[in-house]
């Protein structure tokens, strides 16, 4: 209950963007085009999914949105505001967080500690940052480990540490790259509960990308499809698993034969 | 309840008041029972500490290797030397002074506060400039900052008096005062350490990629120690001076910054407490080094190390540092309060 | 328009030197990253092998006493085995550390080597005698040109080809090369790594023993502290050039060297003690345009 008090009153007063878009995105490295004219809605209070095979262009996708990697063409829009070209450190100050594939915790600190650099990160205080940082501990369990060094964290820990900074900025939408990979069955389903209470209680939008199916259609309002770069499909997920093309492209021709596993 | 808090407050100033007890005794068994010789030595190393806890204020919370501090040493040392040293030879021999410092001679805590100023300032300046490259570049261009301070304070000869020594720089540093400027860097650096400046610039150092995704300016998270660090090693530039009494460029150049850096890599680059540890440890080894250098009587015979062996040992006790245990004696971490005053346990922080 | 001449010259001549140091840096960097500062120290003790180990200021010869093709080799073999040593003992332990951590650790043992001569020559300089008739200056289409220039300027082109050659045409210069590159990635490629960088510091050796040599005769004179200044010119003229970048560092080589002849015959008299400061200013400029130096070679920026 505090910890969505405090958070929800966190974005300075400042009515919380709707939406987070890009539009007709297109990155290239040299001759690999790891984008092409991607179009991307995130709503606020909802979980989106994106999928896709590896090298889909997932990761590059959360880049553009972040402000680490500049589109070759293309913008990124908060609400009606352009967030394209702007620093990396100005777009999560503006409201848009990202956890990371591997989990890059701060690892000289303590957990705590490491959510009270996203909370100072944000503009907060101090003493605000670490009120928000213990709620959040509290609420994703993990309050036990508040002073453990990051060093010495389990991969779960250290997978839930950092969706939980990237919790701490307050953001309006928060971008989670992977968070459940290398989890065992039971943290999955602990983390998927987790990911679909973070909306309503963090008043935000979430982009959710995962190679586990059971948690992508357990959680997500919407699921949007890459592969090779491209858009290939994006709706609920029963209209996503009923796609012809998505089943061709992103489960192999196996897929067409079996049914998709959920 | 109250012991509680009482113990709280204990753990948290534990790092600093161990550091500034074992000085504080040190300096009353020195001042009792020390040789001059003695005294010196202890001084000398209280000014040391001034200096590489500055060096640490920056290169410990930022991951930086800086190679370029002991210019703002040089830079508040000359400030202090032309506003105090030689009223009657200063307006011959530095013709290139200003009248205000040509003509002036100024009170010695005055003076303190602007060279440190001074050097803080220049550090600003530079910071500003410098503090947007990472890694490497970042301590390459620091390097030439040095050598740039360097060329042009051995040329600058109508102002710096070129390579020359100046002499006749009043000398009021004495043990006390030297556990004075100790104390006050390493209560600067613990401060710095703890506030949420600190904290940033280290999640910085930890990684950048992260800090920015938190919303942590690299540039200015790391401007700040710039110019605070540049600041205490200033003070340590004023301390030397006052204690030597004569200041040259080549004080402040590649044998002070090996020799700090040195000393900062021995004791553990990421722990202020190392930096004092690493002090400590190589002033003792030089110590031994100098009585060895001077001779002793062994079964009738003198016997005397060459000149040479000390900075072949140090050299070598670095390179074994880096090799064996890279994070320095005192490792990334500082003196914790021992759980039998009620300290937690290690791995707590 | 024959001044003009005459100072080029003198920069391409001050440039060779410059560029053979750099190379020798920039070698080693592109193995292991190694930031080598002992490279100066190198070239210290190749001088010193010239003459007889004593206190004394006027020592009698040593190497320096051999006809001189053996004199030559005498000296590429001392500093070659001292670089060879360097590596085995303090660098390839630390193969690693961080390029700032390996920076310091050169930093130990230039201060290690430096001490080591100064304990058995003294730090005061002496001077030996060797090669003066290359002092002489020739004439050269009216130019005035002292002999060692032109020296310099033959040993470094026959050294950079030879170089080139090497990196071209035999099986290690291209594995070197390989590493250079990207060494992980040559490392699981099976390129042996020890030595790849045995061979880049056996390299590095050379170079400085050539450089001493060339030192010896346009100075005349030993000095404890007789490296450090093309060290530290050379370093930054690797910086400059690219650090990795063997073209970047010999170009950064040429143009440390052109813009210090340059800025000494063009800076107004009251700025002409400050020509250093402004060398170094240039090379933070450079820095700040570009981080990774004018030639960029390998992995871009680090993937998020
Ligand atoms: N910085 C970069 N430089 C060059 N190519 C890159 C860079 N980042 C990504 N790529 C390429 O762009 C393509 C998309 O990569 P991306 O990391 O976005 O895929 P992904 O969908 O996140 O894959 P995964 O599921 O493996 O994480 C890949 O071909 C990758 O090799
Ligand atoms: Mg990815």
């Amino acid at each position: 209950m505090t910890a969505r008090a405090t958070a929800a009153t966190a974005a300075s007063g400042m009515a919380r963007p709707q939406r987070l878009q890009a539009q007709g995105v297109h990155v290239a490295f040299g001759g690999i085009k790891a984008l092409t004219g991607v179009d991307l809605t995130i709503q606020r209070g909802q979980v989106m999914g994106l999928i896709g095979p590896n090298g889909a262009g997932k990761t590059t996708l959360v880049n553009v949105l972040t402000g680490f990697q500049p589109p070759t063409q293309g913008r990124v829009l908060l609400q009606d505001r352009p967030l394209t070209g702007m620093k990396a450190r100005d777009v999560a100050r503006a409201g848009v967080a990202r956890s990371f594939q591997a989990a890059r915790l701060f690892r000289d600190m303590t957990v705590q500690e490491n959510l009270i650099v996203a909370g100072l990160g944000a503009g907060l205080g101090r003493r605000a940052a670490t009120e928000r940082a213990r709620d959040i501990l509290d609420w994703i369990g993990c309050a036990p480990i508040a002073q453990t060094q990051c060093d010495g964290l389990s991969y779960g820990d250290e997978r839930r540490i950092s969706i939980a900074r990237a919790l701490a900025m307050g953001p309006s939408f928060a971008l989670l790259d992977e968070p459940a990979s290398g989890m065992n069955e039971s943290e999955c389903a602990a983390l998927m509960q987790v990911i679909s209470e973070l909306p309503a209680r963090f008043d935000c939008g979430v982009l959710l990308i995962e190679h586990n199916m059971t948690v992508i259609m357990g959680v997500c309002q919407r699921i949007h499809v890459l592969d090779g770069g491209r858009s290939l499909a994006e709706g609920t997920p029963d209209e996503v698993q009923a796609d012809p093309a998505v089943r061709r492209a992103y489960l192999g021709e196996k897929a067409e034969k079996t049914a998709l596993v959920i | 309840m109250q012991e509680r808090g009482m113990i709280a407050v204990l753990e948290k100033a534990w790092p600093v008041l161990v550091l500034v007890l074992g000085l504080l005794l040190a300096v009353v068994l020195a001042d009792a029972y020390g040789s001059v010789l003695m005294k010196r030595t202890v001084t000398d190393a209280l000014i040391k500490i001034v200096i590489v806890v500055g060096l640490y204020i920056f290169i410990g919370n930022t991951g930086i290797v800086s190679f370029g501090h002991i210019g703002f040493a040089g830079i508040a040392a000359y400030f202090a030397t032309w506003m105090t040293c030689c009223a009657m030879m200063k307006p011959i021999t530095m013709t290139g002074l200003p009248d205000f410092l040509r003509l002036e001679t100024y009170s010695l805590w005055f003076t303190a506060l602007v060279a440190v100023t001074a050097a803080g300032l220049v550090a600003l300046i530079i910071g500003l400039v410098l503090m947007r490259l990472s890694g490497l570049a970042a301590s390459i261009s620091t390097l030439a900052a040095l050598f740039i301070f360097h060329a042009v304070y051995a040329n600058w000869d109508n102002v710096t008096m070129g390579r020359a020594s100046i002499v006749g720089i009043p000398t009021y540093v004495t043990l006390w005062v030297g556990l004075g400027g100790a104390v006050l860097a390493i209560v600067v650096a613990y401060l710095y350490q703890i506030s949420a400046f600190g904290l940033a610039a280290r999640a910085a150092r930890d990684d950048e990629v992260a800090a920015q995704a938190s919303g942590i300016s690299l540039y200015w998270n790391r401007l700040i120690p710039f110019v605070l660090s540049g600041m205490v090693v200033g003070l340590g530039g004023v301390l030397q001076v006052h204690f030597m009494g004569t200041i040259s460029v080549n004080a402040f150049y590649l044998n002070l910054t090996f020799i700090t850096l040195a000393m900062l890599v021995v004791g553990g680059m990421r722990s202020l407490g190392g930096a004092v540890v690493g002090v400590v440890v190589l002033s003792s080894i030089a110590d031994v080094f100098r009585r060895l250098e001077a001779g002793v009587d062994l079964a009738g015979t003198r016997l005397s190390t060459p000149t040479g062996t000390q900075e072949m040992f140090l050299a070598a006790l670095m390179l074994l540092i880096l090799i064996f245990r890279k994070d320095g004696l005192m490792g990334r971490r500082e003196l914790r309060l021992p759980r039998l005053l009620g300290g937690r346990a290690a791995g707590a922080r | 328009m024959r001044n003009f001449l005459q100072v080029l010259v003198d920069a391409v001549a001050l440039g060779s030197l410059l560029a053979l140091v750099a190379l020798a840096i920039g070698l080693v960097f592109g193995v292991m990253r190694l930031i080598n500062f002992a490279q100066g120290d190198y070239i210290t003790v190749g001088a010193y092998a010239l003459v007889v180990p004593t206190a004394s200021l006027t020592p009698a010869l040593f190497l320096g006493a051999l006809p001189v093709p053996l004199m030559v080799a005498g000296v590429l073999f001392v500093v070659v085995l001292l670089a060879l040593a360097t590596e085995r003992v303090a660098f390839r332990p630390l193969r690693d550390s961080d390029p700032a951590t390996l920076l310091i650790s050169s930093f130990a043992v230039s201060y290690f080597l430096q001490h080591l001569v100064m304990l058995i020559h003294t730090g005061r300089p002496k001077s030996v005698g060797i090669g003066q008739a290359l002092t002489t200056p020739i004439d050269i289409m009216g130019l005035r040109v002292p002999g060692i220039q032109v020296v310099t300027m033959a040993v470094t082109a026959v050294l950079l080809i030879a170089l080139v050659l090497f990196l071209k045409r035999t099986s290690m210069g291209i594995q070197m090369r390989a590493a250079a590159e990207n060494f992980q990635m040559a490392r699981l490629l099976g390129v042996p790594a020890n030595r790849v960088i045995a061979m880049a510091f056996v390299i590095s050796g050379v170079l400085g023993g050539a450089v001493s040599l060339l030192l010896i005769v346009q100075t005349g004179t030993l000095d404890i502290r007789m490296g450090l200044m093309p060290v530290i010119f050379a370093f930054f003229a690797t910086v400059i050039g690219g650090m990795g970048s063997l073209v970047g560092a010999a170009l950064g080589g040429f143009l440390v060297g052109g813009a210090s002849v340059l800025l000494q015959s063009f800076l107004p008299d009251g700025l002409r003690p400050f020509r250093d400061a402004f060398v170094f200013g240039l090379v933070i400029v450079i820095l700040l345009v570009r981080p990774k130096g004018l030639i960029v070679i390998g992995a871009a920026r680090e993937r998020v």
